[in-house]
């Protein structure tokens, strides 16, 4: 295992420096100081918009990092060939996978500190102007969304990985991660709906509600670790709530990066 | 104990929808001993790199068995002592030429102090202690070449394997390429290449295997083979000619 930490650390500091990612970054620095320009032009529940958009950016900055950033570390690893020059060293196919899982949930970890600075920064600055506003805010809450929305990616980083240990294209790998991206957000609702149809006045038949109830279980239901609305409105979460997520995640992103391993032992790269 | 061997290696490979299944390597029987320097030519297409991918278990046979120092190639620590450098090497577009050694160092198990003089060593042997600093992406095709040579050598391995290691270099870089086998071979190291160069074959093997169609149509010793001012050029023709084998890439 004294492998992992050498491929997790070319595994970051190859993503670290991908031009990709300083292009999410400004992206992301723009939409915060956006958000300061609005609250400034129309204050009207500056507390709640600000922390929803700074929410709202680290989220969707940290899935195009994993979309367009961490799939292609693993995608071009196979694509040029470069995994020769690990796999022909004294490492194993799963010591390959873990280690390359864990550099890319380093990056993650520090493009998620480094925005949530500015986020912060960019709420910080609001609640000074607008004080009454802010009544209900609390940091512990902002920060307990933040580290949800990290652990979100990298539980997205895990079945991304688990893809790309199944399929031979990095395209594919995209799109059944950005499937499961959309499922896991929206399989709660659509089961909750499904399984009371008469609420919503529709008739939905018994092998569909199989399907969705198969579904719920089978893909990570992300929509769990979106709390930006109880944090923007400073409604208390639940300790054995936290508990019970961060379970989840690690569950979760183990049992995928085990499998991703285990079929990954199987693969050829001629 | 042979360096490198493989027992009745064959492997095929499946073809689209509608081409028939490519027969790539068929009962491969090779035995390389310790020290040795061993040519293994062929035409393109013959099985040249599929038989090297299976010495490091980047793919599987279909049957038979690999070992190098006797250890069969599906355990990782066979490939400890193994440099390997493939053909048209690729490497991670942001690391340093530093950075890369440091990484093929830290995974072969070879300290900080040893990697360090080792990577000052390899750097200045390959003439990239300029541009050690730089990002890959910035770097000629022979510089990537060269890099990869340095990193294959990082951990002092005792088996080197070298996948065309001339391709795409100049001619100052083929005669360092050239002068890195020879010192290799003056240190008692075995080194395994395959090559289309039929010169850099007779200049620093001491063995040569010849293979066509994924089959080893011949494997003897140089002075044998060029005994009767035979040259090698000629004998590898009338092999591949007799093998019915050609140009298929």
């Amino acid at each position: 295992m004294i492998v992992l930490w050498p491929i997790a650390a070319i595994t970051f500091k190859e993503g670290i420096r991908d031009r990709a990612l300083y292009g999410i970054t400004l992206f992301a620095l723009s939409l915060l100081g956006f958000s300061l320009l609005l609250s400034n032009m129309a204050p009207r529940d500056v507390g709640k918009v600000a922390v929803d958009m700074a929410l709202s950016t680290i989220s969707f900055a940290g899935l195009l990092l994993v979309l367009f950033v961490g799939i292609n570390l693993m995608a071009k690893d196979l694509d040029k060939r470069t995994i020769y020059s690990v796999l022909s060293r004294p490492v194993s196919r799963s010591e390959y996978v873990v280690g390359k899982f864990f550099g890319l949930c380093l990056l993650i970890v520090a493009v998620v500190v480094f925005l949530s600075i500015f986020a912060l920064l960019s709420i910080l600055m609001l609640k000074l102007s607008y004080p009454n506003y802010f009544e209900k805010f609390a940091w512990s809450l902002v920060i307990l969304a933040i580290t949800f929305e990290g652990a979100m990616l990298i539980l997205l980083s895990a079945i991304s990985f688990f893809f790309a240990s199944l399929t031979s294209t990095s395209f594919v790998t995209l799109v059944l991660t950005v499937i499961s991206y959309l499922i896991g957000n929206s399989i709660r609702d659509v089961k909750a709906l499904v399984e009371s149809p008469a609420a919503a006045g529709i008739q939905i038949s018994p092998v569909m509600v199989k399907t969705v109830q198969a579904a719920y279980y089978l893909f990570p239901n992300l929509s769990l670790f979106d709390v930006k609305i109880q944090a923007a409105h400073g409604l208390p979460i639940p300790l054995n709530y936290i508990l019970l997520l961060l379970l989840y995640f690690v569950v979760y992103s183990s049992l995928v990066i085990t499998l991703a391993a285990l079929i990954f032992r199987r693969k050829e790269f001629p | 104990m042979k360096a490198l061997e493989t027992q009745g290696i064959s492997k095929g490979f499946a073809g689209n929808i509608g081409v028939k299944r490519i027969q790539a390597l068929s009962d491969l029987n090779l035995q390389i001993d310790q020290g040795e320097v061993f040519g293994f030519l062929g035409p393109n297409g013959a099985g040249k790199s599929t038989s090297i991918k299976i010495l490091l278990n980047l793919i599987y046979p279909d049957s038979g068995r690999a070992t190098i120092m006797g250890k069969d190639v599906k355990e990782k620590e066979a490939r400890r002592r193994v440099g390997y450098l493939p053909e048209n090497p690729y490497f991670y577009d942001y690391l340093s030429a530093d950075e890369l050694l440091w990484f093929a160092g830290r995974v072969s198990g070879i300290d900080k102090e040893e990697l360090k003089i080792r990577a000052d060593m390899l750097l200045h042997k390959v003439n990239l202690q300029k541009a050690r600093s730089r990002h890959i992406r910035t770097y000629s095709k022979g510089m990537v070449q060269r890099a990869g040579l340095a990193m294959a050598l990082i951990h002092n391995p005792d088996i080197i394997i070298l996948d065309e290691p001339m391709s795409g270099l100049d001619p100052l870089g083929r005669k360092m390429v050239g002068d890195l086998i020879l010192d290799l071979k003056s240190q008692g190291k075995t080194v395994f290449f395959s090559s289309h160069i039929l010169t850099d074959i007779e200049r620093f093997c001491d063995r040569v295997g010849i293979i066509v169609g994924g089959e080893l149509q011949l494997m003897d010793t140089l002075d044998n083979l060029l005994k009767n001012n035979a040259t090698l050029e000629d004998i590898f023709l009338k092999v591949v000619e007799t093998a019915g084998g050609g140009n298929e890439a």
